[in-house]
């Protein structure tokens, strides 16, 4: 019998498709089983409570209603601050067009893409002790510099081209701006969003540890304390299936949605 | 057809020290059902007055009139390389330059797609059929406009695509009444496609205006085609263009 070449791809797409997910779910057993194997035998059981203590706490607390306050609070500060820094961000990437401006803002759009963001939760713990400014200056502070050079490459690569293109047949400016402008930038600025998010949920745990009275950080402060590791754990698992359901599953399907033309140009 | 009137058109490019003059001082007319070729040396200035005349450049000084039936025309610009949106599908970048969406421009768009064998592909968002399109069809979906300015159009074509495209496109011109400002650095093209030639100069200056009076279609190897051919290039020889 006689393969087409059609049915050929489906199979390599099909054995592909079966080696990635095999090996992640592999991964994802080796390291539970290794956690719950070492759990009572490597150290201790309240050092290293096993994933299905852990998984039992996390249920506890769900109950509590604990998990929904502490993720309403880190969001809350992650989305406004992201928010802040986001419109911070792409205004200095707007007005470093300027030689001047480039020129003022260029240091410290330099150090505010080389610092790490803990010398900004200390700084800012200090400043404003646990006011709920203190969180937000400390994202904006540590992510704005990404928007800002994502924003800067964008309107520096606009398509002049193709610009001139749509003014020799008489596009108005709206129309430019938003079917060439707009649409060029828009990669930029959802990378920018992207690093800016990634990078202020990790802040914001971190100043929430420091200074504040809820959220996801505090919480696991709170255990720290109160020597629950299980707790702590719960929490630590909880902040890596959020930021794995974000990443992978809000975020992918953004990009599927409004950049597909991306992937299909450069797949040519 | 198309009046075009420039008087005294001058552009000069940067400031102080690092100004370069594109285009001195250029007086012409253009009207009537004529097709123009401008051809001269690289950076004389060619593409500088296509820019001008469509509108993306202004003038540092003089004045340009372009009329159609006595109203201000609304000219087609074909570019040398691709200038496509890779975000929209290949109708709706034809779409795009369109000021009416009806479906009778859609219809159009679609006709002219399915000449260039890209009738079924309206959906496709691809760079490769950006290359095609922009090359191919976009002259001829936007064949609209009763002036057209073509911006060495061919220059990356294979000489055979070249030479069909150039059948074509001056059969389409001769079926209709528009007129066309066509720049290239190709004699044998402006030859065999013309009955006129602007001969440019570095600093963007008018050397010449020749009229090539031969008739229609001219096939690049006639004899007559190639001694006219011979008659421009000699033209450059004396106004000294050409490389020694």
């Amino acid at each position: 019998m006689r393969v087409t070449e059609e049915e050929l791809v489906k199979a390599a797409r099909r054995k592909d498709l079966t080696v990635r997910w095999v090996s992640r779910i592999l991964g994802y057993i080796v390291v539970l089983g290794t956690w719950e194997w070492a759990s009572g035998r490597v150290l201790e059981e309240n050092l290293l409570p096993g994933p299905t203590r852990v998984v039992q706490t996390a249920i506890e607390l769900f109950n509590k209603g604990k998990i929904f306050s502490a993720f309403e609070a880190t969001l809350t500060r992650i989305v406004l601050g992201v928010a802040v820094a986001f419109l911070v961000g792409a205004a200095l990437g707007i007005l470093t067009q300027n030689r001047w401006f480039a020129g003022f803002f260029k240091d410290a759009i330099t150090i505010g893409l080389t610092s790490p963001g803990l010398i900004w939760v200390l700084i800012t713990a200090l400043v404003f002790g646990n006011r709920w400014y203190g969180p937000l200056s400390a994202i904006v502070l540590t992510t704005f510099a990404l928007v800002t050079v994502n924003v800067a490459e964008g309107i520096g690569t606009l398509p002049k081209d193709t610009i001139d293109m749509a003014k020799a047949f008489k596009v108005g400016v709206v129309r430019r701006n938003r079917h060439i402008v707009i649409p060029h930038l828009a990669p930029f600025l959802f990378t920018g969003f992207r690093f800016s998010f990634s990078i202020g949920w990790k802040v914001t745990v971190l100043t929430e540890i420091f200074t504040a009275s809820s959220g996801i950080g505090f919480e696991m402060r709170i255990a720290q304390i109160l020597f629950r590791q299980d707790e702590v754990l719960t929490w630590i698992l909880l902040f890596f299936v959020f930021a794995l359901f974000f990443e992978k599953v809000v975020l992918q399907a953004i990009e599927n949605r409004f950049f597909r033309w991306r992937k299909e140009i450069a797949s040519t | 057809m198309a009046d075009i009137k420039i008087s005294n058109l001058h552009k000069e490019f940067g400031v102080g020290d690092d100004k370069v003059v594109a285009l001195e001082n250029v007086n012409l007319e253009i009207s009537g059902h004529v097709f123009v070729s401008i051809v001269g040396p690289s950076g004389c200035g060619k593409s500088t007055l296509l820019n001008i005349l469509s509108g993306i450049e202004t003038p540092t000084s003089g004045s340009l009139t372009i009329t159609q039936a006595g109203a201000q025309a609304a000219p087609g610009y074909v570019f040398q390389a691709a200038r496509l949106l890779p975000w929209r599908t290949v109708m709706d970048n034809l779409l795009f330059v369109q000021a009416d969406k009806s479906s009778e421009t859609r219809a159009r768009c679609q006709k002219y797609l399915d000449m260039v064998q890209l009738g079924d592909m309206i959906n496709i968002i691809r760079t490769s059929c950006q290359v095609v399109c922009s090359s191919a069809s976009d002259w001829r979906a936007r064949w609209r406009p009763m002036l057209i300015f073509m911006d060495e159009p061919f220059s990356h074509l294979d000489a055979i695509t070249a030479r069909s495209l150039r059948r074509e496109l001056h059969s389409m011109w001769a079926a209709t009444k528009k007129t066309i400002v066509f720049v290239t650095h190709d004699v044998g093209e402006a030859v065999e496609l013309s009955n006129r030639i602007l001969v440019f100069a570095q600093g963007g200056i008018l050397k010449d205006d020749i009229n090539v009076e031969l008739d229609f279609p001219r096939d690049p190897s006639d004899e007559a085609v190639a001694v006219a051919k011979a008659n421009v290039l000699k033209k450059f020889e004396e106004l000294d263009l050409l490389a020694t």
